[in-house]
């Protein structure tokens, strides 16, 4: 007889358990090409432990979806069973946890090699990872999956990509709650699983917090109002208690330890963008495949390999590349913009990367550019009497988390030092703002 | 319009709902920012999607966090209703290297400011809602939008349907002398 649960041993989780049914998911084609994908690109190159992949990242977020779903379904008030009756019928709020587990697993099975690496310059205009998601989730490999174990094809793609990336797509109140559990800015398992794994394998503390006390506070909760006109608002969101307040802070925190600390440490950086080039050589004109079948062929081990052997033969597409990637002869950061320069010119990093390139030839420097995305920590907090605020006005951290911005420029080693000398004279000049062409004064 | 140009229209026009009393938070841009961009033209390269408080754009959402992290706008918790935002001395900076792009704009902005700034977010749900259906319909009568916003927002009472719907009208109305 088949084994009804099935356990897989986890460094962050301990135990994940399966079904039989989902452990169908996960022997699928597109859900075991994540066993090669690094869930952090070349950052083994920086951080030597963070060699762990997109499969058991995938495995944590399934686990952490389900916890999540027992606690805000199981502590539903009556407001909450009103507004969504799934909560209260059996059969449904089972298919709803099926459902959201399985979407949990695969909200990553699009992803190209090496994760986000260049996925705007080799996919074709429109398509993301996350449509790749949606194509394999529709696939005809996956689609007798759901149907044996009776569910809605369309509602796994809902749940897993959400309604940012689905922006036609209808979905009730009860899905947006379901998608913000996996997706959300505040509390998305996907990132409280990256956050607490990438730190674990990089060997850094800056992603850990409290994630048995902030789920056991979670709840669904009705959104605070915005003024006071919008007094007595129906609506919910994902909220905690008054109790978990500080854990979601621990949360916000983490994560922005982990950009700053880990995801744009520099040398990272520079190596997802040497990364990216070589991507866009390798694979030539036809950019990256969307078909399923050769999307199923391609992980890091066929760009590893493609790279191995681009590095020793300088014909091969990529090899400038390749080489500065596995000879580390990376480029080095010689511009980061500081606040003095923002005060300045905002695109500081832009000026300086133009007015190297026209000084030295573009060939020799790159510029990196982030923005952090995604809204400002603001959700429902339940007070002790029962009152309902936002958790800006109740904490005295949220507002103040800094926001990730990144603006660098590196350079060619062999050319650091004249460039470095070069902007040491003419930084103050080349960061200068221009006005735009027509304005008076 | 590049992110820059794209700042100082946007930390103007947030100052300017603010100047007609906009409580100021997120829900109140998002709303005000869909009439500047669909009904006055405003090239702000936003998406917007119906969502709980009627049409919203998360790429509006990624700048206001982009304006945040680059110190134009401040996120000020405000008691007793949540943040609001504030446009900063950097943003005035950058708004004086934007002159053009301002005039070009200014009479859209104050338009949109003067109408909206000084309505709280029930309000600017129906209203932008009302705008979403109309664009969606625009010959069906004020009853029919009426109905298909209630349908859209079943909170949403007949009598206020029908006053949101012809209060857009009057803005569609107002509007077309800037838009040239």
């Amino acid at each position: 007889m088949a084994k009804k649960i099935h356990e897989i041993r986890d460094p962050i989780h301990v135990f994940v358990r399966l079904s039989h049914d989902e452990r169908n998911v996960l022997d699928s084609r597109p859900f075991q090409r994540l066993r090669h994908i690094h869930q952090l690109a070349l950052t083994y190159l920086v951080y030597p432990g963070a060699t762990h992949r997109r499969f058991e990242h995938s495995l944590g977020v399934m686990e952490l979806a389900g916890r999540v779903y027992d606690v805000v379904t199981s502590n539903a008030t009556d407001d909450v069973r009103n507004e969504f009756p799934d909560v209260a019928d059996d059969r449904k709020r089972e298919y709803w946890r099926c459902v959201l587990r399985m979407a949990a697993l695969c909200h990553d099975i699009g992803h190209l090699p090496f994760s986000h690496a260049a996925e705007k310059e080799l996919l074709p205009e429109g398509w993301t990872h996350e449509t790749l998601t949606a194509v394999l989730i529709r696939s005809d490999e996956m689609l007798p999956i759901w149907h044996d174990m009776r569910i809605d094809s369309e509602d796994v793609v809902k749940l897993a990509l959400g309604r940012k990336e689905l922006p036609d797509a209808d979905f009730t109140p009860w899905e947006t709650i379901l998608a913000e559990i996996i997706v959300g800015d505040a509390f998305g398992v996907d990132r409280m699983d990256y956050l607490l794994r990438d730190s674990h394998h990089a060997g850094v503390a800056y992603g850990k917090f409290d994630q048995y006390r902030l789920i056991d506070t979670l709840r669904i909760l009705p959104r605070a109002p915005s003024d006071a006109d919008d007094e007595g608002e129906v609506g919910f969101a994902l909220g905690v208690e008054e109790g978990g307040l500080q854990s979601a802070e621990a949360l916000m925190l983490a994560r922005y330890f982990m950009y700053s600390q880990v995801y744009f440490h520099p040398i990272r950086r520079i190596y997802d963008l040497h990364l990216k080039d070589f991507l866009i050589e390798w694979l030539g004109d036809d950019g990256y495949p969307t078909d399923t079948e050769r999307h199923l062929m391609i992980t890091d081990t066929e760009v590893t390999h493609g790279m191995r052997e681009a590095e020793q033969h300088a014909e091969f597409p990529g090899h400038l590349h390749a080489y500065r990637i596995n000879r580390r002869e990376h480029f080095k950061q010689i511009y980061s913009r500081n606040p003095s320069d923002a005060e300045i010119n905002l695109e500081a990093g832009e000026a300086i990367f133009d007015a190297l390139c026209t000084e030295f030839g573009a060939e020799h420097f790159r510029h990196d550019r982030y923005r952090q995305k995604g809204g400002a920590p603001d959700f429902p907090v339940r007070m002790r009497d029962d009152r309902i605020a936002s958790s800006l006005l109740v904490s005295d951290i949220l507002a103040k988390v800094p926001v990730v911005d990144i603006d660098c420029v590196f350079a060619d080693q062999s050319i650091v030092t004249k460039a470095e000398r070069w902007l040491t004279q003419h930084r103050d000049e080349a960061i200068k703002p221009k006005k735009e062409e027509g304005a008076s004064g | 319009m590049d992110r820059l140009k794209k700042a100082a229209v946007l930390t103007r026009f947030v100052s300017a709902l603010r100047e007609r009393g906009s409580w100021g938070g997120e829900t109140h841009i998002q709303k005000a920012a869909y009439f500047l961009q669909e009904l006055l033209g405003v090239p702000l390269g936003f998406r917007f999607v119906l969502y709980w408080y009627g049409p919203f754009s998360f790429d509006l959402r990624d700048e206001l966090t982009g304006l945040r992290g680059d110190e134009l706008l401040t996120l000020n918790p405000q008691y007793p209703y949540g943040s609001s935002y504030k446009s900063t001395e950097r943003a005035s900076y950058v708004q004086s290297l934007f002159e053009k792009t301002l005039d070009e704009y200014r009479e859209r902005i104050e338009f949109v400011a003067d109408q909206l700034g000084a309505q709280g977010v029930k309000s600017l749900e129906r209203l932008a809602t009302g705008y979403y259906v109309t664009k969606g319909l625009p010959k069906a009568a004020v009853e029919d939008r009426a109905l298909r916003l209630t349908k859209i927002k079943p909170h949403v009472s007949h009598e206020d349907a029908v006053a949101a719907i012809q209060m857009v009208d009057k803005m569609i109305t107002k509007s077309k002398p800037l838009l040239h």
